[in-house]
């Protein structure tokens, strides 16, 4: 244990550097499937069939393994070793989580909540704006929230084919037998991400619209 | 004002038509009640008159204007419109839900307050204490309330309620009704008010649609229904309570007769007298503060054979219940008639005595309705 | 394109692929006798309490990454096929017991009451009406432990567990394309076979008329 902290203070610059990486990664990919797969989530909302195929590529997606997919871009001449295939990697991962999350939080709405309205004469654009984004932002979030766990995960993986950053404390900890270095990511990755879930998971809280966190008992 | 000309809807995939050739009319200020079991296209019907659906053929008309010639949204703004579901947003309070539709028409925050306040007023909520609450704090009475409210905010002249009532328990339901009514009764909007319960059909319609897998049976005020049922489907779909159900459509006082004696304490012991000298059939026998505390009937003293004042006034006081308020309905007094075992019943309104209902009165005002 | 190398890596495909499945259906067997009974214990009325903590925990623990067990395997069991089935098994772990219990705990409890008011012991209840209605969230638990195992399966290569992994490692290292592609390809191939005969499993376990909500 104490051989670890050693070894953390004394690497302090190059961890932090590696930290620095593996964040921009997730930060930089993170940023794309928000602007692409929200968009997508509330259009397949709206027509059946387009969500059962999207849905079903998002799935098969998901279940290669990240290495698989990593690796398959490396062979991609444009793509290459490094930040491109990561970040194509990432992103289509998180499709998944994203797409799913934002369809399902438009879709369990109340339908006699969208009848009504409907009803009374607002628009469906209204209705998306003022009742289908708002009651669905809570499990909208909730994907954008998976989506930053998984991608601290994954990104490590990244470090196979390039990328520079905590994963790397991994991959050259294996091929060097330096358990302290291993235990270095092993444990610094895995303490992000919980980080993350835990800091997102309030903010989720934080969204859900007040009038459904309410009861007639208080 | 509302006019549905052969209007016939088939839903995709389907080959039997959910709604068939359908012609009705519905006045102005009418509240015309669909009723028919589920699946018989009723709330396909409502749901055509403000485009939810839209028709396969035929023609739909409010105000002599063809209503595919109107922009869907506005249409909808100008019809109010309760679901049974009630379909509250349940982000918004319960302010926010009632002003939707006046936000749609773009009125001023002064406006859309008061006219808030007034409708939770006018549906028996306190504004101060419903305002700002959410949908989930208020009880299932509560919400079909705000529900109702909602539908009313920009005073729309016609409003579609489809099952409004239909999500409380009845005594709720009864409530509803009575207070729907009311308002009604000043505002006279034109109603379409789908149910599947006749009894409800009875008590809100001015007129009752009657209708069986798609297509209109019959058409007519509920007293048209209930004297002259079209054929077996309504006769079935009516009950074979059906004279009791006529019954609820008169109040008592439309029958009250004045052939009573009034009877003082010291008048006892010519009662028989005073009867025959007045032609009454009914002695109601009166307190010191001329409040009505007793009633015998020409019948009970034939039985009593001996006219002794206390035996008299034993018989009559024990009958100090059989009085009934004039305005409830002919099938409460009947029901009355056959709990006190009795012919007549003292009619009141107030603690004021205004007459009395016979039985047989009863019986004779049905004999005409069914002829008429 | 190099075609003898490529033929190189498909030769070197049912060697790989077999060790590959034969780490993930031990892990996953391994991991379902571990969890189900888990869940099912910590479901049952006198542990409900402590049933809400794991439960906390174990969404906790969703955010592990897959690499980080694989590395923390390394200086513990050591290298090669068992402690990667070891870290395989840690993996596989949480998803089946978090939807065995997420299972049992969404099943109506008018149903489970209306059982036992009938007589149904609470043995009975549990294996006639409990497990059956809960039996596709749990598959579902065992699908995406499936499809994670297969694909930490992958990474098992660096700590020298073999198995598909070994030739996409093979490839990056060598910066053959051919070698990356046969990997990935059929690690690609190995997870949606996997996750789609579970699904259609899922799909004859549950009842008709009754839809899950994931």
């Amino acid at each position: 244990m104490s051989n670890l902290l050693k070894y953390m203070v004394e690497n302090a610059s190059i961890i932090l550097d590696y930290a620095s990486t593996h964040f921009s990664l997730i930060f930089s990919a993170v940023a794309i499937s928000l602007v692409l797969w929200i968009p997508l989530g509330i259009l397949i909302s709206r027509n059946e069939r387009l969500a059962s195929i999207v849905l079903g590529i998002a799935n098969t997606i998901f279940c290669i393994p990240s290495l698989a997919l990593f690796s398959v871009f490396v062979t991609i001449p444009f793509f290459g070793l490094g930040r491109p295939s990561s970040l194509l990697a990432l992103v289509l991962y998180a499709m998944m989580p994203m797409v799913i999350n934002v369809y399902q939080g438009i879709k369990v709405v109340d339908k006699s909540v969208i009848e009504a309205a409907k009803g009374m004469g607002m628009n469906s654009r209204r209705i998306l704006r003022e009742i289908q984004l708002p009651l669905a932002a809570p499990v909208m979030f909730a994907g954008i929230r998976i989506t930053v766990v998984m991608a601290t995960g994954i990104a490590a993986i990244a470090a196979y084919i390039g990328e520079r950053n905590l994963g790397r404390l991994i991959t050259e900890g294996l091929t060097r037998y330096h358990v302290e270095m291993i235990l270095s990511g092993a444990i610094l990755i895995p303490l992000i991400a919980i980080l993350f879930d835990t800091v997102l998971g309030a903010v989720e809280r934080m969204l859900v619209p007040k009038g459904l966190k309410v009861s007639r008992s208080k | 004002m509302i006019e549905l000309h052969d209007v016939t809807k088939i839903y995709a995939g389907q080959t039997v038509p959910a709604v068939k050739n359908l012609t009705l009319k519905i006045k102005e200020g009418e509240t015309c009640v669909f009723v028919g079991p589920s699946g018989c296209g009723k709330s396909t019907i409502l749901r055509m008159i403000n485009r939810m659906i839209e028709q396969t053929s035929g023609t739909i008309l409010i105000n002599n204007k063809d209503i595919r010639e109107a922009d869907p949204d506005r249409l909808r703004m100008g019809i109010g419109y309760v679901i049974q579901q009630i379909g509250l947003l349940p982000h918004r309070t319960i302010a926010e839900n009632i002003s939707i539709v006046p936000r749609l028409y773009g009125w001023d925050k002064e406006r859309i307050r008061k006219r808030v306040d007034e409708l939770l007023e006018l549906m028996g909520l306190d504004p101060d204490e419903t305002r700002d609450k959410f949908p989930a704090q208020l009880s299932g009475g509560q919400m079909q309330r705000v529900g109702v409210a909602r539908a009313m905010a920009a005073d729309p002249p016609i409003m579609l309620m489809d099952e409004p009532f239909g999500a409380v328990d009845p005594i709720v339901r009864g409530h509803l009704q009575d207070e729907f009514l009311k308002i009604q009764r000043e505002m006279k909007k034109t109603i379409c008010f789908v149910t599947h319960d006749i009894n409800e059909a009875i008590k809100m319609g001015d007129t009752i649609a009657i209708f069986e897998k798609g297509q209109l049976v019959q058409h007519g005020t509920p007293q048209e229904i209930l004297s002259k049922p079209k054929n077996e489907f309504v006769r079935t779909f009516i009950g074979t309570d059906r004279v009791v159900k006529m019954l609820t459509l008169f109040q008592v006082r439309s029958i009250t007769k004045d052939n009573y004696s009034i009877i003082r304490e010291n008048e006892l012991a010519n009662i028989r007298q005073k009867m025959d000298d007045e032609g009454a059939a009914v002695g109601i026998l009166m307190n010191e503060s001329a409040k009505p505390c007793g009633l015998i009937t020409r019948d009970d003293l034939e039985k009593a054979g001996e006219l002794n004042p206390e035996k008299i006034k034993e018989i009559a006081c024990g009958k100090k219940d059989a009085f009934i308020d004039g305005d409830l309905l002919l099938n409460d007094a009947l029901s009355l008639m056959l709990e006190w075992n009795c012919d007549y019943l003292g009619v009141l309104d107030g603690a004021q005595l205004i007459g009395i209902v016979s039985f047989d009165d009863i019986r004779e005002c049905v004999r005409r309705k069914e002829g008429e | 394109m190099n075609w003898e190398r490529f033929l190189d890596a498909l030769s070197r495909v049912p060697h790989e692929l077999s060790i590959h499945v034969i780490m993930v259906l031990i892990s996953l067997a391994v991991a379902i006798a571990i969890s189900l009974p888990i869940g099912v214990i910590l479901t049952r009325p006198r542990f409900r309490k402590m049933g809400a903590l794991v439960m906390n925990i174990l969404n906790l623990f969703q955010a592990f990454p897959g690499m980080a067990i694989i590395a923390l395997t390394m200086p513990v069991l050591g290298m090669g096929l068992k402690p990667a089935i070891g870290a395989l098994v840690v993996q596989a772990l949480l998803p089946i017991a978090r939807n065995t219990i997420a299972g049992l705990y969404g099943v109506d409890p008018n149903t489970k009451e209306a059982a036992q008011g009938m007589g149904m012991s609470e043995r009975k209840v549990l294996f006639e009406v409990e497990l059956p209605l809960a039996m596709p969230v749990i598959l579902a638990g065992i699908r995406t432990s499936a499809v994670y195992v297969v694909s930490v399966g992958t990474l098992a290569a660096y700590i020298g567990g073999g198995g598909l992994g070994d030739i996409i490692v093979a490839g990056l290292n060598m910066l053959w394309a051919e070698f990356i592609i046969v990997g990935a390809g059929f690690g690609a191939l190995l997870a949606i076979f996997f996750e789609r005969g579970l699904s259609y499993l899922e799909y004859k376990f549950t009842p008709p008329g009754f839809t899950i909500t994931k």
